[in-house]
Parts: structure tokens; C-alpha cells; sequence
């Protein structure tokens, strides 16, 4: 009998899968994050992209619509946050800024409420952004969320009037220790798990596998991908957010072409069906890139010093994304969630 | 006025034939290869690095070294993924385009590489009372012929039949005896030469070679065919073209507002795919699935 096609993504809440992870990112974050200052750093940028491919994941990953437009979202999240917690007096002082709104560079809010509400903007702009958009298909959707994503950089780069333009907005305030970020990524993470085994989870998933059966199954394909796309649209404005707060500034250009790829091969590296290989193809990634940068510095690594002529870092990192891909185009961890290693012989 | 029009024109042409060297790639295995953009690139270093060379063998090198490279990039990475998906194989292309990026930046340096190529082209002549510059009319009558040539390729040989069903339905076409290893090799080897030729239109207007060179244009042909319909090359060429048109007379009209040039172009994208998602060139009610 002709072996059923394995899908990816979970459908009931199970504790292992939940736990495995936050247990896992708390561990990883403490212990690399407390051994050196650099790393600290290291560790706070890896928690704001987990949170950028978590939000890729749940609309990506779920519905299989390829997104590019993401990246805005987080760009408008980084710029509300930036501006909203930037101290009045260097906006109004700083020389990039001499164009900026008054009633901009006179308001100043609190961290933790400037995070909430670029979240809130990145979601209502996804969801409105969301209505037009989701009425696509395959490419002519990844086409038209690049298209987003090109206008946003565009308006960002060269508006002065709304942000600093194709400068850095300086004097954002950033997170006073390690233990802000990992919340934050722990609570999205979980958001994100309760998401995808709810209904709205389960029936995105089934309009990627299908997009015939799903309608006659009662599925309105439009409605649940809004949603999602809303949704995921919030986290990626929460992740643009803690991103300038780890930064400590804001720049259009950090939001583009890199980030967005960056993010994406995450998801895909890692297995782009499950929240477990949007962990692990953010590891994989920032801990390559890490270990080659070490390299490239001369410090030893584990009493092991390899000296790399600079340069070789970049090729090393996107020679892994094509050959992980080769090696496994379905992701790390198959699209499947986290389990303990099950040594048993498998039945199947 | 006239040097506004040609301009337009040539733009146009060049997008039109870097989305004809994408279309082509993408109907006979659904894959955006966003290596493309290397291939434009790896042709204008070439050419600035044999200029030395008569222009038409240092030509005729960047040609054949570009087609290799593209049937390599076939042979050696997309192969292997042929089956597993179109976000898949376009975040391969991605990464295999990043990768080429950094190899460039190694040999080349990250500085740019420049040298006059062709310089009897940035001469400029009188017509129609306007005087405009050599490379603009050279630029239309290379485009032009280029575009003839491809469509008899496409239209009246064996090769574009095979290349057109493909487009159509991969599944049939192969069923009907095309065959498949063959067909891609030679889509992918007209692609690479014309993106040489791409190379070579771009780089005696801005010859600043740096290793994202082409990215640039690459992406902007991208639109184009989407917008142009996807599943034909004669949309893919039209779309690029339009593409081109329309921010060549952004850039001209929009005055001092000319930075957001890009955002009204992208913005008239959206529109376009929202009112015809399979692009101008597709029947109203197709769509892909998924």
C-alpha cells in the first residue's frame, strides 16, 4: 500500500513540544549569553530573528505562501518603537533629524508600551495590507509582498519627515539585560504554538496541502490566510522592534534585501512545517555564522584556533544554505515538531 | 524630449530581455532564479576586465563564460532539487546568488571595477532636431534585434516548441518525447547568453562594475514577469519591458519627487496583480495553485 504523505505541522496541543523548545532557548540563551559581552550580544540579535522566523513561520510555513513583505512589517515596527522611545532631546538635537514631525520628536513612551504598540501597527498594517493581498496566489504573492516590501524601504529612505531617513536614528534605548528578549520570545513562541493548534492552524495547513479539497471542506482560504497574515505581520513588528532595541539604533537598510533572506533561509534551513525548525535553522545559522566570525578573528574555539582569510566567513555561511538545502530540501527537522530522540527501532 | 522617449525605450528593451532570460528558466522548471543576477554581473566584469581586447571577442568571451556558468549552476545545484518546489529552489537561488556575491568580492574586490567600454558610445547625435546619445539608439537596435532573434528561436524552431510546451506543461511535453535534462541545459545556456548581452547593454551606460551589479535589475525583471504573465515568454518579455517604460518616464516626469519613483512603480504593481493575478497576458480566471 502506497505509504501516506508525511505533512508537517502539528494538530493537537502536546506539552514535550511546547516545553522541548523554551527549554532549549532558555538553557542556550543563559549559558552562551553569560560566557562574554560579545556573545551577550550575539545571543540578544538570535532571540529578535527567532522571533522574525517564528512570525515567518506562521504564515509561511502554514499556508506555504512565499512572503517577502515581512521585512516591512518589521521596518515599521523598528521605526515606531525607535522613534517613540528615542529621548526628545536628541531627536530634536540630532542633525539627521533636523526635517522630523514636531509632535514626533517631542514624544517619548515607555519601553515595554512602544513594543506593544509596534506590534499593534505591524498587525493592523498586515491585516489591511492582508485584504488585497491574500486574494493571491504562489508567485504572483511573493511578487506583490516584495512589492510591500520595496515601497516601505523607499518611503523609509528617503522620507525625512518620519524618520531619519537613509541615516541611523541615534540614542535608542536597549534592553537593559538578556532576560527582556528571551520573555518576549518565549511568550511569541508560545502565541505561535497556540496558533497552530488551533482551528486556524489546522485549516491553513490543510489549504497548503490542498487548495481544491480545502474549499469543498467549508475552508474560506481567504479568511484563515488574513488572519494569519495579520498575526504574523504583529510578531514581525514586535521582532523589527526588539531588533532596534538590541541595535540601540535604526537603520532602513538593516530591514531589506538581508534581513529578509536571512530570515527566510532560517525558516527553510530549519524545516519551514514546525516552530521546532524555526528554532533550529535560526541555531544553525547564527551559531555558522558566529564560529566563523571567531575564526575569522583568530580566537580559538574550544583550544582550537583555524585561521580564515576575511571574506571567507560570507561564502562559508551561503555555501551552507545551498548545501543544507541539497542535503535535505525539506528542512533540518523535516518540518517535524520536537520529540526526544527515539532510539528504538521505528516500526513504519 | 526624444532623448526621454529613446531612453524609455531602451530601458524597456534591456528589462524586456533580462525577463525573457528569467521566463525562460522559470517555464521549463518553474524556478526564479534570482542567480540571474550574477549571470549579468559575471558578463560586465568580463567585459571591463578584456577591454584591452577588441570589443568583440572580449564580447564573445563574456558570452561563453556566462552560458557555462549558467548551464553549471543547472547542472550542479538546480538538478538535484528539480521536484522539491518552487519557495525551495528560489531559496536556493538565492543563497547560490549570495554565494556568487562573495566569490566575485574575492576575486574582484569589493571596490568597483570600472574601465571604458566602448567609449565611441557616449558620443551623442542629432535626430529629429534632438541630439541624443549613441548608446540609447544602439541600445534600442540591440534590444530590438536581439528580441526578433529570440522570437524566431521561440517561434519557428523545433528548440522553441519544446521550450513553449514546457512552459505550458512540463508533464505533457515530456510525455510527448521532449526531453527534459536537454531542454533545461539549453534554456538555461539562451538564458546565460542573455544575460551577457544584458551585461554588456548595462555596462556602457555604468560601468561601475561591484559585485551586486545586476541585482538591481534582476528584481525589477522579476516584477516584470510576474506582472507580464508568468506562464508565457512573449508576457515575460512584454512585462519587463513595461517595467523598464514605466520607471524610465517615472524618473523623467516625477521631478524632484523622482526618489519615490520606486514606490509608484511598486504601488502600480499591486494594483496590476490585484486586478489580473496571472499577470496582463493570462486569461482572467487562471490561477496558480499555490
Amino acid at each position: 500500500m502506497e505509504k501516506i504523505k508525511n505533512i508537517s505541522g502539528i494538530t493537537r496541543f502536546s506539552f514535550i513540544e511546547l516545553f522541548g523548545p523554551i527549554l532549549i532557548i532558555t538553557a542556550a540563551s543563559c549559558l552562551i549569553g553569560f560566557s562574554s559581552a560579545s556573545l551577550m550580544l550575539t545571543v540578544q540579535f538570535a532571540l529578535c530573528y527567532f522571533v522574525m522566523v517564528l512570525a515567518l513561520q506562521v504564515f509561511v510555513g502554514n499556508s506555504g505562501v512565499l512572503s517577502f513583505g515581512h521585512g516591512a512589517f518589521a521596518m515599521l515596527g523598528a521605526f515606531v518603537s525607535g522613534l517613540l522611545t528615542a529621548p526628545v532631546r536628541i531627536k530634536n538635537n540630532a542633525l539627521s533629524m533636523t526635517d522630523l514631525l514636531q509632535s514626533i520628536a517631542d514624544i517619548q513612551v515607555n519601553l515595554y508600551l512602544s513594543l506593544l504598540i509596534a506590534a499593534i501597527v505591524g498587525g493592523v498594517v498586515a491585516g489591511i495590507t492582508g485584504v488585497f493581498l491574500m486574494r493571491l496566489n504562489g508567485l504572483a504573492a511573493g511578487i506583490a509582498t516584495f512589492a510591500l516590501l520595496g515601497v516601505a524601504y523607499n518611503f523609509f529612505f528617503n522620507n525625512t519627515k518620519f524618520g531619519p531617513g537613509s541615516q541611523a536614528l541615534p540614542g535608542v534605548p536597549k534592553f537593559q539585560n538578556l532576560f527582556i528578549p528571551l520573555l518576549l520570545a518565549l511568550v511569541a513562541l508560545v502565541l505561535v504554538y497556540l496558533l497552530n493548534v488551533s482551528s486556524i492552524g489546522r485549516t491553513l495547513r490543510a489549504t497548503r496541502e490542498d487548495n481544491l479539497a480545502a474549499p469543498a471542506l467549508g475552508i474560506n482560504i481567504i479568511r484563515v490566510r488574513r488572519i494569519a497574515f495579520a498575526f504574523s505581520g504583529a510578531l514581525a513588528g514586535l521582532a523589527g522592534a526588539m531588533y532596534s532595541h538590541v541595535a540601540g539604533t535604526v537603520q532602513v537598510q538593516d530591514y531589506y534585501l538581508g534581513f529578509t533572506f536571512l530570515t527566510l533561509s532560517m525558516l527553510v534551513i530549519g524545516g519551514s512545517g514546525s516552530i521546532w525548525g524555526a528554532l533550529v535553522g535560526t541555531l544553525l545559522v547564527i551559531s555558522v555564522g558566529q564560529v566563523l566570525l571567531m575564526m575569522e578573528q583568530g580566537k580559538a574555539i574550544f583550544g582550537l584556533s583555524i585561521d580564515l582569510p576575511n571574506g571567507a566567513r560570507a561564502i562559508f555561511i551561503a555555501a551552507t544554505l545551498v548545501v543544507a538545502l541539497l542535503w535535505r530540501s525539506s528542512g533540518v527537522t523535516n518540518g517535524k515538531e520536537f520529540a526526544f530522540p527515539n532510539f528504538k527501532k521505528k516500526s513504519n | 524630449m526624444v532623448q526621454a522617449i529613446l531612453d524609455a525605450i531602451s530601458l524597456g528593451g534591456t528589462y524586456a530581455l533580462a525577463a525573457l532570460g528569467l521566463g525562460l528558466v522559470f517555464g521549463v522548471m518553474r524556478l526564479v532564479n534570482f542567480a540571474h543576477a550574477e549571470l549579468i554581473t559575471i558578463s560586465a566584469y568580463i567585459l571591463v576586465v578584456t577591454n584591452d581586447l577588441p570589443l568583440i571577442v572580449s564580447f564573445i568571451i563574456a558570452a561563453v563564460v556566462t552560458a557555462l556558468l549558467a548551464v553549471a549552476m543547472e547542472l550542479l545545484i538546480y538538478r538535484r532539487l528539480r521536484g522539491t518546489g518552487p519557495a525551495i529552489m528560489l531559496i536556493a537561488s538565492f543563497g547560490l546568488s549570495v554565494l556568487l556575491q562573495r566569490v566575485y568580492e574575492l576575486i574582484f574586490g569589493a571596490l568597483p571595477k570600472s574601465a571604458a567600454i566602448a567609449p565611441w558610445m557616449s558620443g551623442e547625435v542629432k535626430v529629429a532636431g534632438a541630439s541624443v546619445t549613441i548608446s540609447s539608439i544602439a541600445t534600442v537596435v540591440i534590444t530590438v534585434v536581439i528580441l526578433l532573434i529570440a522570437g524566431y528561436l521561440i517561434e519557428r524552431t523545433s528548440l522553441g516548441l519544446q521550450l513553449r510546451a514546457a512552459a505550458i506543461d512540463f508533464k505533457t511535453a515530456r510525455l510527448l518525447g521532449v526531453r527534459s535534462n536537454r531542454l533545461i541545459a539549453a534554456a538555461f545556456a539562451i538564458s546565460g547568453v542573455l544575460a551577457a548581452i544584458v551585461g554588456f547593454i548595462v555596462v556602457v551606460e555604468n560601468p561601475q562594475v561591484s559585485p551586486m551589479y545586476g541585482v538591481n535589475i534582476t528584481i525589477l525583471a522579476l516584477v516584470g514577469i510576474v506582472i507580464g504573465g508568468i506562464s508565457s515568454l512573449r508576457g515575460s518579455a512584454l512585462g519587463g519591458f513595461m517595467v523598464g517604460v514605466i520607471l524610465s518616464l517615472l524618473n523623467t516626469f516625477l521631478g524632484n519627487a523622482r526618489v519615490y519613483a520606486y514606490s509608484w512603480l511598486f504601488l502600480l504593481v499591486l494594483i496590476i496583480l490585484l486586478v489580473r493575478p496571472g499577470g496582463i497576458m493570462s486569461k482572467a480566471n487562471e490561477m496558480e495553485r499555490v
